[in-house]
């Protein structure tokens, strides 16, 4: 909340969102309309899943969100060249995309999304992902959604927009699945991604470029969500698997009983230690053979246990 | 200063304030709605912790000719309780949304108060007088040996102190799945409306076992839901009338003649978006907090976030007027999306009818509004002279009869002296709930524990 002449959080967003009314149709502006959207959009999703109260939520301020939600998942949907995931076969056929549909037969039960046309990911360096500031300095970053047709063309965030659009296909999972997914379920799924990445008859079909920057997008999605996404500091076991699936996969959570904002507040979170088997076990879904806990895997068990500190320990 | 129809200036003073004194707010005492009554003799508030503090205008005195009567705690019930819902494991919050008055027709006041879920009439009674000298009974209670009673007398009423009593009279619950917005008392004195998020439903104030829907938008499909109703009034001398605003910025006025679900609307008031002023925040911006008609029912007046709108009920397609409230807070909308300020309801009033116009054989004229706003500033507009003022509810400065000083937010650029720049406001400190006296120059607004009572200054 805002004190009285109190410092606020994003203080340097605020010179740069709040300086002026940023509207889509303004040229190249100090602002980038897409950085606050970007904005808005992480701020939006933490707001709908960070709330645990006591009493019902409003539904009012449910709604206002979710709309604020698709209104931001409908422009992407418009601007970028990508497909979100689950879509329909009206959507006009991007040639590019075509050779990453044919990559994800391993994982079509989890219905992945096609990836990063190569060309885009090849030009765009990996550093340029991970700091707002330099989309700031890049004025071809102002994109507005009347400039869409552009597509391939215009550099666009990179690698922001394949896990955007997972979220925003996760949204139609949304309203679906009440439960909000906890952070556990995340870590979990995050750590099911690193075994199925490193299983070898998955990591074969992926196209190798499309991995990184996925994994740094989700990354910097993860770490542009404080609250939920804290923990999650083991960027390098991502794979290309959607968060979608982390989110919503269909895991046992019983254990993973574990909200890092009431913990961070002192508030009681179980923290039910998990044996490695356990985990093991709920890994299972995620790779395309079945799998054992006997099994051994590529992914290192000290990774493993690493993971379970942070979870265990913070 | 602000001129007031007739050309009278009216400077307000402080009152009173009541509630506790020190910064530190307890959850239970947080004002959550203010209401005078018909006559303006009392003044109701409900809290969050689910109590009605019920405040009485002292008789004017007539050698005190410089102010009004004050106001004094009157009644204080526990009107709802926290329950819980076992279905979908949650509280059930007793914080009091609305309380309105039903006009007086007997010795005894009634009102309705509401939380999310459930309705109440309570029945406030004085007793001033109590029955003394009974056969069978002591004084004390105790019952008297029969054996004993030689003679038989007549009990008799004598004068006892002043004791207020309330009583629920009726209780009306299990009719909203969502959670209770607004309650509105017909014109007929006999029904009323309650509304929650997706539904609004009508009651006879004498049966709790049922009431009626008449307006439902819950869509078949939830996942479809983009809009929720906000506040629903019926129309102050049209039985038939209400309407109901929404998140979306609309209101949609209604026939109960029409059809027994009223979900077609006779009229929908909206107002096309200024393109201008498109952001990402235009729709939630464009949520409507309060709606309240005038008391001719010619007009309505609705809040938003930024400001407030005078609709002709003759004209669906934009406002007649509107007012900004907190126009400097446009580029602040990120941040209060953050803090979840922008969520904030603020209500909306209509100024009383003023003795001092010549209008004893017209209606009121609602020729002022107020609304409240953030730093514990609130703001009237003038609808005549278009001039509008800010005045600070804060115990600092306050003298009783010392005029109140207008202030001023400073958007940008130099800030002159005693004007408050936007960063310096206190959003912790928000106005929502403010009320005007039906016949006299007197407001109550409350800040977040505490309720000012300010007076025009009587010369």
């Amino acid at each position: 909340m805002l004190g009285k002449g109190g410092k606020r959080k994003f203080d340097e967003h605020e010179d740069g969102l709040e300086g002026k009314v940023v509207s889509p149709t303004d040229g190249p502006s100090k602002v980038s309309y897409t950085l606050q959207r970007q904005t808005i959009f992480n701020i939006s999703l933490m707001k709908l899943y960070n709330h645990r109260p006591l009493t019902e939520p409003s539904l009012q301020k449910t709604v206002l969100i979710n709309n604020m939600l698709r209104r931001i998942q409908e422009e992407l949907k418009q601007e970028g060249s990508l497909r979100p995931m689950f879509m329909t076969a009206s959507q006009p056929a991007d040639p590019l995309s075509d050779n990453f549909r044919e990559a994800q037969p391993a994982f079509s039960h989890l219905a992945s999304q096609p990836l990063l046309p190569t060309d885009f990911v090849s030009t765009t360096p990996l550093e340029s992902c991970l700091t707002p500031a330099s989309l700031l300095e890049d004025d071809t970053f102002c994109t507005s959604p009347t400039v869409q047709h552009d597509g391939p063309t215009k550099p666009p965030p990179p690698a922001l927009q394949p896990v955007k659009d997972s979220f925003s296909s996760a949204l139609d999972e949304i309203e679906e699945l009440c439960p909000a997914p906890t952070s556990a379920e995340a870590v979990a799924a995050e750590t099911a991604a690193d075994d199925s990445k490193d299983h070898p008859s998955e990591s074969s079909v992926q196209k190798p470029e499309g991995l990184p920057e996925s994994r740094t997008a989700e990354s910097k999605l993860m770490d542009s969500l404080p609250g939920n996404f804290e923990i999650t500091t083991s960027t390098g076991f991502l794979t290309d698997l959607t968060l979608d699936d982390i989110l919503f996969a269909d895991i046992d959570t019983s254990m993973y009983d574990f909200d890092p904002c009431t913990s961070a507040t002192g508030a009681a979170s179980k923290m039910a230690p998990v044996s490695a088997d356990e985990l093991l076990k709920t890994l299972a879904p995620y790779s395309s053979q079945p799998v054992t806990p006997n099994q051994p895997f590529k992914m290192d068990l000290t990774e493993l246990d690493h993971i379970m500190e942070v979870l265990v320990g913070s | 200063f602000l001129g007031a129809g007739g050309g009278n200036d009216i400077q307000w003073c402080f009152s009173q304030v009541k509630g506790a004194v020190d910064d530190d707010v307890a959850e239970a005492d947080i004002i959550s709605t203010v209401e005078f009554n018909h006559s303006g003799e009392l003044l109701a508030t409900g809290d969050k912790g689910g109590r009605v503090v019920i405040f009485q205008q002292e008789q004017e005195n007539k050698s005190q000719s410089h102010s009004r009567g004050e106001y004094n705690v009157y009644s204080t019930f526990q009107s709802h309780e926290p329950e819980f819902d076992y279905l979908k494991s949650l509280e059930i919050e007793e914080k009091i949304n609305k309380i309105r008055w039903l006009p007086q027709k007997n010795a005894a006041q009634f009102l309705l108060s509401t939380n999310d879920k459930t309705i109440k009439l309570w029945k406030i009674s004085e007793r001033d007088k109590r029955p003394e000298g009974y056969n069978l009974k002591e004084e004390d209670g105790r019952y008297r040996d029969p054996t004993t009673v030689t003679t038989l007398r007549v009990p008799v009423f004598r004068p006892m102190d002043l004791m207020v009593e309330a009583s629920p009279r009726r209780i009306f619950a299990n009719a909203h799945t969502y959670h209770i917005n607004s309650i509105s008392i017909n014109s007929d004195y006999e029904t009323y409306l309650s509304a929650d998020d997706l539904r609004i439903n009508l009651w006879h104030l004498e049966i709790t076992d049922r009431s009626f829907n008449i307006v439902d938008i819950k869509p078949a499909n939830m996942e479809e839901l983009t809009e929720v109703i906000t506040a629903a009034e019926f129309h102050p001398n049209s039985c038939n009338t209400f309407v109901y605003s929404s998140s979306k910025g609309t209101i949609r006025l209604c026939d109960m003649r029409a059809s027994a679900l009223c979900d077609r609307h006779s009229k929908l008031f909206e107002e096309p978006e200024d393109p201008s002023n498109r952001s990402f925040f235009s729709e939630i911006i464009s949520s409507i907090s309060d709606v309240k008609f005038s008391h001719s029912g010619r007009y309505m007046m609705t809040r938003d976030y930024l400001s407030v709108k005078i609709w002709d009920l003759n004209m669906e397609n934009r406002p007649v007027e509107t007012y900004q409230v907190h126009e400097y807070l446009r580029s602040k909308l990120c941040s209060l999306y953050e803090n979840d300020c922008i969520f904030d309801k603020f209500e909306c009033c209509w100024n009383g009818s003023d003795r001092q116009l010549l209008t004893f054989f017209l209606p009121p004229l609602c020729s002022i509004v107020m609304t409240g706003s953030y730093n514990n500033f609130f703001r009237m507009f003038d609808r005549n002279t278009k001039r509008d003022i800010t005045l600070e509810a804060s115990r600092e400065n306050n003298k009783p009869r010392t005029v109140l000083k207008p202030r001023k937010v400073c958007a940008s650029g130099k800030r002159k002296k005693d004007e408050i720049s936007v960063d310096s406001l206190d959003f912790n400190k928000k106005i929502l709930h403010t009320a005007w006296h039906p016949k006299e120059n007197i407001i109550a607004v409350a800040t977040t524990n505490n309720l000012y009572i300010f007076q025009d200054k009587m010369n």
